[in-house]
């Protein structure tokens, strides 16, 4: 214990490269956004087959990786497992942020974002029993619970942290089984209908979430020429296979539910329709066969080149995991009338990358981003210490230039 | 208080599509082009689908005009997290564009693919109605022919018609209908207030044996159709 924590110098050419790059990008953000709101949502690739897109499958994605993150953060400050300090204040950060990215994301996909103020007119101007409305009350209690959560680790009052942790973690769950909850419901379309979605959704938030801890510890430690533990990552990594196995039996009982039944008309689609590949290559493959494989295959598991790229591939899967979710859930054409309906209204729908939509998410996670770098300026969050108190067999890197 | 109700006899029904050009007319629901009808971005209050039974040579088309089925359980008023669509106690859905947020979640959730949502700004075309009042405010709750991009709406049952009727005492089902009802060649469809047992509507559906889109859902439509 008794760890310190330090600002980075933000002085290299590196940095001030990497922050101007994503302020330009930043600047596209407004730009695309403003398109999108003056000429409507035509200039994406939504329609009224698949009226979410990109943009919602990118928002419960970082819900995922929000919640996950300060699910991870508990292991350090309620668990109290001191292999993990090095990177509690880094996950609770990034649970910040990426919610905020996510809350971003949601608000720009709406038609008239001017109006969102209305869902937050609890019981007088919304409707409590949508599950946008109750989701709502979630996104503002946990964004709360989240700066407390991390103002008491700054001051370091840790046992305060602790209970206000504990509390986090149990919303942060109750949040994104709450996003879950948005497809699990809606019972008109079969691939969204399913009450083991909530859960699904916390899975895949557990792995996602892990797996960019993961990524952005060691990236951020490597290029800031920090040490991180082998020890810590491994055991993330352990965690991680526990998780993605348990995800593995969420997907297989949820899909062999709707297929078991002759009524599988809209599960086979998914298996075999236009987004087949979204859900066999991304979800699947690279969410969860592939990093399965590195993480229990005997001599990949203790490599740490392995582990990087599981944790890539999870994090790329799970994205296809959303998208598998979104896009095929509602493309798939409903049963209107019984028969084969001809025409446009019985063809499933097709959703177009557009310029604009695209560049809209990548600015937004661009802003995440540099959220992210200047945060690392001026909070104190990477463990300043040269090494020393970092419980470490091997080490990554041994340079200590200006830490 | 009435519920309003409607019978499709597709017995009746010639497939001429009168009723999604009459609706269209009626309630200034703009004009696609065969790009956005391609990129399924056209807006429909009332759309017509054909669907197909069997295979070459021994195949049949039916054609089934679909407005908003008016469910009494319906689903967008249950998601819809602005109130933007509520039931009237007349069990009309309305859609109230003032409040609409545009998060789509009505379209998500609807059995019937009844909502569209505006992808644009639609111009707003020299059109005149003669019922509708000439006072801005007395448009309340209908700031239309004003409606904006980023917006979703759907079919009304023509209520402006119905309350109208209502003021100046005439038959409803009888003397007003619905511009779908009215515009039909063939007399196909019928209007009117399901819980008086003694009106049209209900006459004849207690004559005819009837069925509802997707009644597995348990949505309750108010549109009855009458099988061939």
């Amino acid at each position: 214990m008794g760890m310190n924590y330090i600002t980075i110098e933000g002085r290299s050419r590196g940095y001030k490269i990497l922050v101007s790059l994503l302020g330009a990008m930043v600047g596209l953000f407004i730009t695309s956004f403003l398109v999108a709101y003056l000429k409507g949502q035509q200039v994406w690739g939504v329609s009224n087959i698949i009226p979410w897109g990109q943009l919602i499958t990118f928002y419960i994605y970082f819900i995922g990786l929000s919640a996950g993150a300060i699910i991870i953060s508990s292991l350090s400050y309620v668990f109290k497992r001191e292999v993990y300090e090095p990177i509690g204040r880094l996950a609770v950060f990034m649970g910040i942020l990426l919610m905020v990215g996510a809350m971003i994301f949601v608000m720009v996909d709406l038609g008239r974002p001017e109006k969102a103020w209305r869902l937050f007119m609890y019981f007088y101007l919304n409707n409590m029993s949508s599950l946008f409305a109750i989701n709502s009350i979630f996104y503002t209690g946990y964004i709360a619970l989240m700066l407390i959560y991390l103002w008491l680790i700054f001051e370091g009052k840790k046992r305060l942290a602790g209970v206000v942790g504990t509390a986090d973690v149990l919303w942060a769950i109750a949040v994104h089984m709450g996003t879950g909850a948005i497809f699990g419901l809606i019972g008109n379309r079969e691939i969204f209908f399913s009450p083991i979605k909530p859960f699904e959704f916390l899975m895949a938030a557990l792995t996602s979430g892990t797996s960019l801890i993961i990524l952005v510890a060691i990236a951020t430690f490597k290029l800031t020429n920090r040490v991180i533990s082998e020890e810590l990552i491994f055991s993330l990594s352990r965690l991680l296979t526990h998780m993605i196995l348990i995800l593995l039996v969420m997907v297989f009982v949820d899909k062999l539910t709707h297929l078991y039944f002759p009524n599988r008309e809209a599960i086979v689609y998914l298996f075999t329709g236009d987004y087949w590949w979204i859900f066999w290559v991304l979800q699947i493959g690279m969410g969860i066969g592939f990093p399965l494989f590195l993480l229990i295959f005997p001599k990949t598991k203790k490599s740490l080149k392995a582990v990087i790229l599981a944790a890539l591939s999870v994090v790329i899967g799970v994205f296809g995991e959303r998208a598998a979710l979104v896009l095929p859930g509602t493309s798939h054409p409903q049963p209107f009338f019984p028969g084969k309906i001809e025409g446009p209204w019985g063809e499933p729908g097709i959703f177009p990358i557009t310029f604009w939509e695209s560049l809209l998410s990548l600015s937004i996670i661009s802003f995440v981003v540099l959220l992210f770098v200047l945060g690392l300026r001026y909070l104190e969050i990477l463990p300043g210490g040269r090494g020393e108190s970092l419980l470490g067999t091997r080490e990554l890197s041994v340079q200590q230039r200006d830490s | 208080m009435p519920r309003w109700g409607m019978v499709i006899d597709l017995d009746k029904c010639v497939g001429c599509q009168a009723c999604v050009i009459a609706c269209k007319v009626e309630n200034n629901v703009p004009h696609g082009s065969p790009e956005e009808q391609r990129l399924r971005r056209e807006i429909y209050w009332h759309k017509m689908i054909a669907v197909t039974k069997g295979n070459f040579p021994h195949i049949r088309t039916e054609i089934i005009p679909m407005p908003c089925m008016q469910c009494d359980h319906a689903p967008c008023v249950t998601v819809c997290p602005a109130k933007a669509t509520f039931r009237r106690e007349d069990g009309i859905i309305m859609q109230y564009y003032r409040r609409c947020i545009g998060c789509k979640y009505c379209i998500v959730a609807c059995p019937y693919g009844a909502r569209s949502f505006n992808f644009k700004s639609q111009e707003i075309k020299p059109y005149h109605r003669h019922d509708e009042p000439l006072e801005r405010k007395a448009w309340d709750p209908w700031p239309f022919p004003t409606r904006t991009h980023g917006v979703v709406e759907k079919c009304t049952f023509c209520f402006h018609r119905i309350d109208q009727g209502l003021k100046e005492g005439k038959k409803i089902g009888v003397e007003v209908v619905p511009a779908c009802v009215e515009a039909c060649p063939s007399n196909s469809r019928t209007f009117g207030d399901l819980d008086d047992p003694q009106s049209p509507i209900s006459k004849l559906l207690s004559s005819r044996s009837s069925f509802r889109l997707r009644e597995e859902l348990a949505t309750r439509p108010k549109v009855f159709y009458l099988s061939k």
